[in-house]
């Protein structure tokens, strides 16, 4: 037990904290990730849906991805990129803080902010009068949760190597580029077959798959056919933010 | 009292370091003691930040010994008796400024209470302003009030009152007197050579990566020519280098400062010379006088 080197549980804690405080009083943040989704998913599948249930429960599921893209993208990315730019991360980095502190509040704020975002679609969806099994629920929370992880990832990448205007640019482009060919708005199917080729490589696709297969909408046999390329391009973007991390050294 | 093995609180031996081939230290040594404060003095890009960031182990030297408080510098225990004053460094704007010490302080064990560290700093009235709302001078102050947080038994600080005004500065120096009187060693990177006659009582020269004097700040003065004399004078600066005792000739308008060893002799010379002369004016040699003195000795020996 170290005489001078606070213990690490606090740390995480407290930064952690932190990182959700920042988040919640920059408008710039709140506004984009957790206003703007449910209002598209109330606009496009509520007000639009004309009360077609399948529809409202379809894009329920898409929909919650598209909420956990915009914290994760910019909350890692720009934030990262901000933090890095103006030597916040420097004095982080020289102070005694455990090493991990910073990436695993980045992440914790990520989700709550994510968490906040999907609950309300849900909320907006059994209001609509979606009706999902409690195991369903439960599968579908599931899959929204790890779409954290590959979205934080590839943000992280482009936060370490990229200035802060940058960074948002990036995250802008990225964030509706991976809804729009994913298939988070409308279905791949409908879309041209040069960007259903493309989907494959992108997260926001399989994920949007895998929620669908939570809520009874796509067929589960195909799990290992969604879940392998997501398990791989989270792999590349886990690579992709590992060796951006030393960038920042110079 | 934390247990201290060695009166060294930060030294470095033999150590080399580049940046894409280019050579900024070559077996650089340097030792830094419990208790002083060393004011490292230099033109931009000798080296002294290297030698600061090698210390935090923000840098790793390409060759040689890098010790902080006998570790590591990258060693936790290390940094945890240490605080740092970035010379660049941002602040997380939606925290309050007690909230951003609060943060920083939590992770040292020792550290100080929150209200403190801000009435330390300062900054006691400013406590619930969101750091994206301070000024510039403010915004230092909190980096520096975020350097003490920890209770360290060492400071670091790079160019703390760089784009201050006079009065800032005192304040910040103030700040940072009273640390060093509580026994704290400090590091100061500066290139103001006022700072580091105000604060520091050993300095330490580097030009082009090396050490080109080093002691208290009266045995760097004196290191030069005892004075100068100001004056205000038709005489060309030639004649002027040539008066007994003028060690060298800064001329700036009609104004011309002559640094000498010989004020008497100088000066008697003067009058001489030139009989409209009347106003005049002469004061012990200034610090930064000596130091461009030293500089240029140097980089005269080395060509």
């Amino acid at each position: 037990m170290s005489t001078l080197v606070a213990a690490a549980p606090g740390v995480y804690v407290r930064e952690a904290s932190a990182e959700v405080i920042k988040s919640a009083r920059t408008p710039q943040f709140i506004i984009p990730t957790i206003v703007l989704p449910p209002a598209f998913y109330a606009l496009f599948a509520l007000g639009m849906g004309n009360g077609n249930i399948e529809m409202a429960t379809h894009t329920l599921a898409t929909f919650g991805v598209f909420a956990v893209m915009g914290p994760a993208l910019f909350g890692f990315g720009a934030n990262v990129a901000g933090e890095r730019e103006s030597g916040q991360l420097e004095l982080k980095r020289i102070s005694p803080m455990p090493a991990g502190a910073h990436i695993a509040a980045k992440l914790v704020a990520t989700i709550v902010f994510s968490v906040i975002a999907f609950a309300i679609i849900y909320g907006l969806a059994v209001f609509a009068g979606v009706r999902l099994s409690p195991g369903q629920w439960a599968m579908v929370t599931s899959v929204h949760v790890i779409a954290v992880l590959p979205f934080a990832l590839i943000g992280l990448g482009f936060g370490y190597r990229l200035g802060q205007k940058g960074a948002i640019a990036i995250a802008n482009v990225v964030f509706l580029a991976m809804a729009v060919m994913g298939g988070l708005w409308m279905p791949v199917a409908v879309l041209p077959e040069v960007i259903q080729t493309i989907a494959w490589a992108l997260p926001s696709y399989h994920l949007g798959e895998l929620a669908l297969m939570a809520v009874g909408q796509s067929d589960a046999a195909n799990l290992w056919l969604h879940a392998g390329p997501l398990a791989l391009i989270t792999l590349a973007a886990a690579i992709f933010a590992w060796t951006g991390q030393g960038r920042h050294a110079a | 009292m934390p247990p201290t093995t060695s009166p060294i609180v930060a030294r470095l031996e033999e150590v080399a370091k580049s940046y894409s081939g280019q050579s900024v230290l070559k077996g650089f040594d340097f030792a830094l003691e419990a208790g002083s404060v060393v004011a490292l003095l230099g033109p931009n890009g000798a080296g002294k930040s290297t030698v600061a960031g090698l210390i935090t182990g923000r840098l790793a030297a390409d060759a040689g010994a890098v010790n902080l408080f006998d570790r590591d510098p990258r060693d936790p225990e290390s940094r945890a008796r240490m605080g740092v004053m970035l010379q660049a460094a941002g602040l997380p704007e939606a925290l309050t400024v007690a909230e951003a010490i609060d943060l920083h302080a939590g992770y040292f064990k020792r550290r100080l209470k929150t209200r403190d560290v801000l009435e330390q700093a300062g900054l006691s009235a400013l406590a619930k302003r969101r750091c994206d709302k301070l000024s510039g001078g403010e915004q230092r102050r909190v980096h520096f009030a975020l350097a003490i947080a920890g209770a360290p038994d060492f400071l670091v600080l790079d160019e703390p009152t760089t784009g201050f005004d006079p009065d800032s500065r005192r304040a910040m120096w103030r700040l940072v007197r009273d640390k060093a009187d509580a026994g704290v060693a400090v590091l100061l990177a500066t290139h103001h050579m006022d700072e580091a006659d105000a604060l520091a009582d050993r300095i330490v020269v580097i030009a082009d990566g090396r050490i080109i004097a080093d002691g208290p700040p009266a045995a760097i003065k004196a290191k030069v020519a005892g004075s100068t004399i100001r004056i205000r004078t038709t005489l060309s600066p030639a004649h002027l280098q040539m008066l007994p005792g003028a060690s060298k000739v800064d001329q700036r308008g009609a104004d011309t400062a002559i640094l000498t060893t010989n004020a008497r002799a100088t000066l008697e010379a003067l009058f001489g010379a030139d009989p409209a002369l009347t106003d005049f004016e002469v004061a012990s040699a200034s610090l930064e006088d000596a130091l461009a003195d030293i500089i240029a000795n140097t980089v005269k020996e080395a060509a």
